[in-house]
């Protein structure tokens, strides 16, 4: 049996509980490059890497033990030349000859020891990459708590824009009544004076009358418009919405501006292949469309055309579309969308001829009739401005 | 109390009145104290136990934050001895047990009467000057070694443990190869055992302590024991035959005859 231990495939060791070496086979000894004197009477661990040390007073001298047996239990030993080498050990624990001696079957894994060493560098790897992905998923989160925080502030900031502009409509309808007053009063006694009221008037005086009672009115208009804007974003304007023919609107307006279009020999012409009723206040789409009109001739040069058409809308359902166009100076692409802010004009020369509210406030109205309104344009060329009304 | 009795794996025997409570070391469990309990077991009310995470602990009551320091196990101590009302114990640490008994005995000493400690060590990573006994590498080392032994387990019993915990006997076969059913669990202890330093907890140890320091014990050198020996103003420094780092396993005997001589003699002032 003796002879066995020495010729056996594997490495043997024998050691004692305190942990002294009893007997190693020349097979453990070729591998770690010992010879059989020098190393028994040692203690085992002194055979081992440091690690192996620690784990086997930790986990496999209890284990020994306590259980009487360990099986496949992985070490590094320390062989002569300083390299550590990779072990399988089973080892029993027995008495013979009087002692407890533990029995260890040792088996070199230097291949197999390659796939684990990989296979634990992958299991980092995954370990790694699954703790970046947690964070990455913290990170996320994170964001979505403060993109909340960020919608909550735009929440409250917007109520306070609109908190302000109603301020500022209800400011403006007040300022503009207290300046009306006033303004009415000279427009007043400039007619009683031009009249003779207060005795004769002189050529100059009266070419100077004229001049006050020009910009009194001016800017009354003016003041008008303000009020209207304000009380209409203030929400404070009441629609009447009843059954309209728009060829009966078109009847009211067009004579209106009959007498500019003929001053500025521009012909216009109606165009209406069908005669819709729609659901309108009749009151304020002739204000818009007296609008639009006058807007037509006021920026169509002489000689020009303005045509009024009324039809169904092809890409809006239950629409008709109410479109005055002209052959004017046309809007740029990039004010297109600035023209129904208030006080934007295309055309700087124009500034003393309106507010610059006249479009404002028709969108507005427009769009608290559930109508709208919109404009397509070709700079050079003319526009077309487009009032979409719901049908009955 | 019956969750601590569970959760801990909490075990009573013995004869006696005066509690001694036995607390395993990092990559063990109860079982290591087999060879002891017979001795003291006609004197002692004897309570054995498995920390969480270790041994057959209730592994659902492991929570990562409280175990990744060795005041989260000192925790399970106090847990224990006022689940069982336990006073005028006997506290009996292995290895990181001493560390995580003298944390207990600080946090509540009246709960003590002495304090047994088996290859203490309050860090073992060197800080020039101070000795003790492993460079951080080595620490890294032992870490390998667990993953490599856990290997099977971790990589492909592991996960089917977890997902079949109707089949104990796969939980059952892990526990009694290594003492501890996780291996990411057994490397957390390894963790908050190797690489503390509770040097500073040592000083105001109200309870007075037996060291019992092996002979060539790589885990807890000599100098270590002195340290810890100088460190604790009651304490008693007891030199082993011994050798190793488990002197109840390999020289029961001799653990024995130490244990019985300190506590045969009068609570030291």
């Amino acid at each position: 049996m003796e002879g066995l231990i020495d010729q056996i495939p594997c490495g043997f060791l024998s050691f004692a509980d305190d942990g002294q070496i009893l007997r190693v086979n020349p097979r453990l000894m070729e591998r770690l490059g010992y010879q059989r004197e020098e190393v028994e009477g040692r203690p085992f661990e002194s055979l081992m890497n440091v690690g192996s040390r620690i784990f086997y007073q930790t986990h496999l001298f209890p284990l020994i033990a306590m259980r009487g047996r360990a099986d496949e239990i992985f070490l590094l030993l320390r062989a002569s030349n300083g390299e550590d080498v990779g072990f399988l050990l089973n080892a029993v624990r027995r008495e013979r000859d009087g002692r407890t001696v533990n029995d260890c079957a040792l088996m070199p894994v230097e291949e197999r020891r390659k796939f684990e060493d990989a296979l634990v560098r992958a299991k980092k790897a995954a370990e790694a990459a699954q703790e970046e992905l947690e964070e990455a998923n913290r990170r996320y989160e994170e964001q979505a708590v403060e993109l909340e925080l960020q919608q909550e502030e735009l929440q409250t900031q917007r109520t306070i824009a609109e908190d302000a502009n109603q301020a500022k409509s209800k400011f403006l309808a007040v300022m503009s009544h207290e300046l009306r007053t006033p303004l009415n009063a000279i427009g007043g006694y400039t007619q009683l004076i031009e009249m003779g009221v207060h005795g004769p008037v002189t050529e100059e005086q009266r070419t100077a009358l004229d001049r006050i009672r020009r910009s009194q009115l001016h800017l009354l208009r003016l003041i008008n418009d303000v009020l209207n804007l304000s009380r209409i974003e203030a929400g404070r304007v009441d629609y009447n919405i009843t059954d309209v023919a728009l060829e009966e609107v078109l009847k009211t307006v067009l004579p209106m501006v009959e007498p500019q279009l003929a001053a500025k020999g521009i012909t216009s012409r109606t165009v209406m292949d069908q005669a819709p009723i729609v659901r309108t206040d009749r009151e304020k789409l002739e204000q818009i469309t007296l609008n639009l009109l006058t807007n037509a001739a006021k920026f169509t040069p002489v000689g020009g055309s303005v045509t009024v058409r009324v039809r169904r809308c092809a890409d809006v359902e239950d629409r008709v579309c109410l479109e005055v166009e002209d052959t004017g100076i046309g809007i740029p692409p990039e004010m297109q969308k600035d023209i129904f802010e208030p006080f934007v004009q295309v055309s700087a020369d124009n500034r003393s001829e309106g507010s610059g509210l006249g479009l404002a406030i028709s969108r507005e109205l427009a769009r608290g009739m559930d109508a709208d309104l919109t404009v397509k344009s070709v700079a050079g060329q003319g526009s077309v401005f487009t009032v979409l009304l719901p049908v009955r | 109390m019956t969750d601590i009795i569970r959760r801990n794996n909490v075990k009573v025997v013995g004869k006696g009145t005066q509690p001694m409570l036995l607390a395993h070391g990092f990559g063990c469990d109860q079982n290591m104290w087999r060879f002891i309990v017979p001795a003291f077991s006609d004197d002692f009310r004897i309570v054995l136990f498995d920390y969480v995470g270790s041994g057959k602990s209730d592994l659902g009551a492991y929570d990562a934050e409280r175990y990744s320091k060795l005041d989260g196990y000192a925790q399970d101590i106090l847990d224990i001895c006022h689940a069982l009302d336990l006073r005028d114990t006997v506290f009996v640490g292995h290895s990181v047990s001493s560390m995580i008994g003298i944390l207990a005995a600080k946090r509540e000493p009246d709960l003590f009467e002495r304090m047994i400690l088996i290859g203490p060590s309050p860090r073992y990573v060197n800080d020039p000057p101070y000795v003790g006994g492993f460079e951080r590498k080595d620490i890294e080392g032992l870490l390998e070694t667990m993953e490599k032994n856990y290997i099977g387990w971790a990589n492909f019993l592991g996960p089917v443990v977890m997902q079949n915990p109707d089949r104990p006997e796969l939980t059952a076969e892990l526990t009694e190869s290594f003492c501890s059913t996780d291996p990411v669990i057994a490397r957390r202890f390894a963790e908050a055992t190797f690489l503390a330093d509770n040097r500073s907890d040592l000083a105001g140890l109200k309870v007075p302590a037996l060291i019992l320091q092996c002979a060539d014990d790589l885990i807890a050198p000599r100098a270590v024991g002195d340290f810890v020996h100088h460190s604790l103003a009651q304490s008693t420094f007891q030199q082993m035959k011994a050798t190793g780092h488990c002197p109840h396993l390999s020289h029961p005997d001799e653990t024995i005859q130490l244990m019985r001589e300190y506590l045969q003699a009068p609570v030291p002032a």
